[in-house]
């Protein structure tokens, strides 16, 4: 589905990633963890279109998306949640999912303006889909709630809804678990999982290694911008290599 | 949003029963020229609170569009004898295709960067009226511009006027506010929040922009040819910085965000400009301070202010009556 091959970035030089390849195939969950400033962050902006990468190329269902404005990339059914839950701040609960659904309708300004019938019968349409995405994490009581008043948990679900309005092919989640406590955290993986089983795609930064562990088909190690493994969990737990780069070598720990 | 959307709904139709009873009641007298100077505000000002208020663009070009459309009409009316109507729809597509040129550039930039560049495009627009004379007249306007009129009822008094003038404000009130309800409006309302998320929902962002400073300008433009032919006279003063800076005030004054807001700014600083002038030259001065006052009491606006005072009275008089 999604394909990375020798994908690298330098920012002024510096070189944030070099040579990543890996491949997310549909219906898995593919982890992506590694140190702080390993680069992940990095590689889903180049995926969602953010910047291009330097040099690599990545194929989304196909097409060369490496070079595409993210708007594009975000029509072909790629979505994302972000690091720090952003959710619009000017737009209630209920408003951020139907903006889930903007690119899945079409009336423009003059249709919109003037409320033609098929406008109007699409806006109902986006209003009552949007109303089944909340349903779907439970938020509909508080569709009329700004959307950062609610609790950092529910601004997580409420991102996923609105991810899900999109209809993604590969859903894309930046550290989602960040500021969710345990009992959160359980209840995210259930729907991580049920995402899953509706046959999205995912990939998935975390740094909390039971929630990744448990959920994710497959793992990609990065460190300082390089891919040192990739494997199930349980191969990841065991590679020597992913466990210096977290916990750094003897040598250096004895020093 | 349901309720919210029905309250607007209510509260334009009985603003449109009020506009159009309202001078059944009160007769001719000199509140007619006033109100609709007020309506001619209130278009450029709705035009404006779409593109800055909810699309994020503070620009100060919407007197620059208003001249272009008041000169443009005058133009054809009075060089190429063309039916006033016609002059006022042609007259936008003039503006169409400079706002659409003016827009694909300058809205690559941000904040006070595109403020400074449209701030200049009104500049130019301004010397190019004064440097033209053998086609705007120059410093000297233009006058004796037809008034509309329609088959042989001349559109020429203030009470005919003001029953062409209010109803077509009403509906471009209508069509601003059906807008912002809709998928376009929320991904406005998103891109002025930030534009790279507004992308990754699949928003062509920079299109839309252009778009939206397109139909903007469109609306000061064509409250200035309607202008041209209400006033039939128009000089260089009619486009001026001044009038843009204006307009921002008027925004300010009844919040950013509220077209509703943007009428009620239109008819309080209409009615200030009209009452304030025995204090003569101080006027202005005035006119700066109601607006200081305001944005330091009332920092969403005068509409969102009341609002909240509303609301505040209403509290404390239950306690009152509680106690």
């Amino acid at each position: 589905m999604l394909s990375l091959s020798s994908v690298s970035k330098k920012f002024s030089g510096l070189k944030a990633l070099s040579e990543v390849s890996f491949n997310v195939e549909s219906g898995a969950i593919k982890g992506l963890i590694g140190p702080n400033g390993a680069g992940k962050t990095t590689l889903f902006n180049i995926i969602t279109g953010v910047f291009p990468p330097s040099e690599g190329t990545v194929i989304f269902l196909g097409e060369d998306v490496g070079r595409e404005r993210p708007d594009r990339i975000a029509r072909l059914g790629i979505s994302r949640t972000f690091q720090q839950a952003f959710l619009f701040k000017s737009l209630t609960v209920w408003e951020n999912v139907m903006l889930g659904r903007h690119y899945r309708s079409k009336a423009e300004f003059f249709s919109c303006g003037l409320r033609f019938p098929w406008a109007r019968r699409e806006e109902k349409m986006i209003r009552e889909q949007s109303l089944e995405y909340l349903d779907m994490f439970g938020l509909v009581d508080k569709k009329d709630r700004i959307a950062h008043e609610l609790p950092m948990g529910e601004q997580r679900y409420l991102e996923l809804a609105r991810a899900l309005a999109t209809e993604p092919k590969l859903l894309i989640l930046d550290e989602p678990t960040s500021g969710l406590n345990d009992n959160e955290r359980a209840g995210f993986q259930d729907s991580v999982c049920r995402i899953r089983d509706m046959g999205i795609a995912l990939l998935v930064i975390e740094h909390h290694m039971k929630f990744i562990m448990e959920v994710c088909d497959d793992i990609v190690v990065l460190n300082f911008g390089v891919k040192i493994a990739e494997g199930t969990p349980k191969e990841i737990q065991n590679s020597q290599k992913v466990i210096e780069a977290y916990l750094g070598t003897e040598e250096e720990i004895d020093y | 949003m349901a309720v919210f959307k029905d309250k607007n709904k209510l509260a334009w139709s009985l603003v449109t029963a009020g506009v159009l009873i309202l001078p059944n009641i009160l007769g001719e007298g000199y509140y007619l020229s006033v109100m609709n100077f007020i309506a001619l505000y209130s278009i450029v000002a709705i035009g404006l609170c779409l593109l800055v208020g909810y699309g994020g663009q503070l620009s100060i070009s919407h007197s620059a569009f208003f001249a272009i459309g008041a000169y443009a009409s005058a133009i054809f009316c009075l060089r190429y004898g063309l039916h006033p109507l016609i002059s006022i729809v042609l007259s936008q597509s003039i503006t169409v295709p400079v706002a659409w040129g003016i827009g694909s550039v300058v809205l690559r930039l941000k904040g006070h960067y595109l403020a400074i560049a449209t701030l200049s495009f009104t500049i130019i627009v301004g010397v190019l009226i004064k440097e033209t004379a053998w086609l705007t007249g120059g410093l000297q306007g233009l006058g004796s511009i037809p008034s509309i009129s329609l088959g042989n009822f001349l559109i020429d008094s203030d009470w005919r006027f003001y029953f062409i003038v209010w109803p077509l404000t009403m509906l471009l009130l209508l069509f601003a506010l059906n807008l912002v309800d809709s998928r376009m409006g929320r991904i406005f309302r998103a891109t002025r929040e930030s534009e790279d998320i507004a992308r990754l929902f699949g928003a062509d962002v920079k299109m839309y922009k252009v778009k939206l400073f397109i139909l903007s300008s469109v609306y000061a433009s064509f409250a200035g040819s309607l202008y041209a032919h209400f006033v039939t006279f128009i000089s260089p003063v009619t486009g001026s910085i001044m009038f843009a800076i204006d307009i921002i005030m008027v925004l300010a004054f009844g919040g950013f965000t509220m077209l509703w807001g943007a009428m009620l700014g239109a008819a309080s600083l209409t009615f200030l400009n009209e009452y304030l002038t025995i204090f003569a030259d101080y006027k202005r001065a005035i006119y700066g301070l109601a607006l200081i006052v305001i944005m330091l009491f009332f920092p969403n606006g005068l509409l969102e202010g009341l609002k909240d005072s509303g609301r505040f009275l209403l509290q404390s008089a239950r306690k009152v009556g509680r106690e």
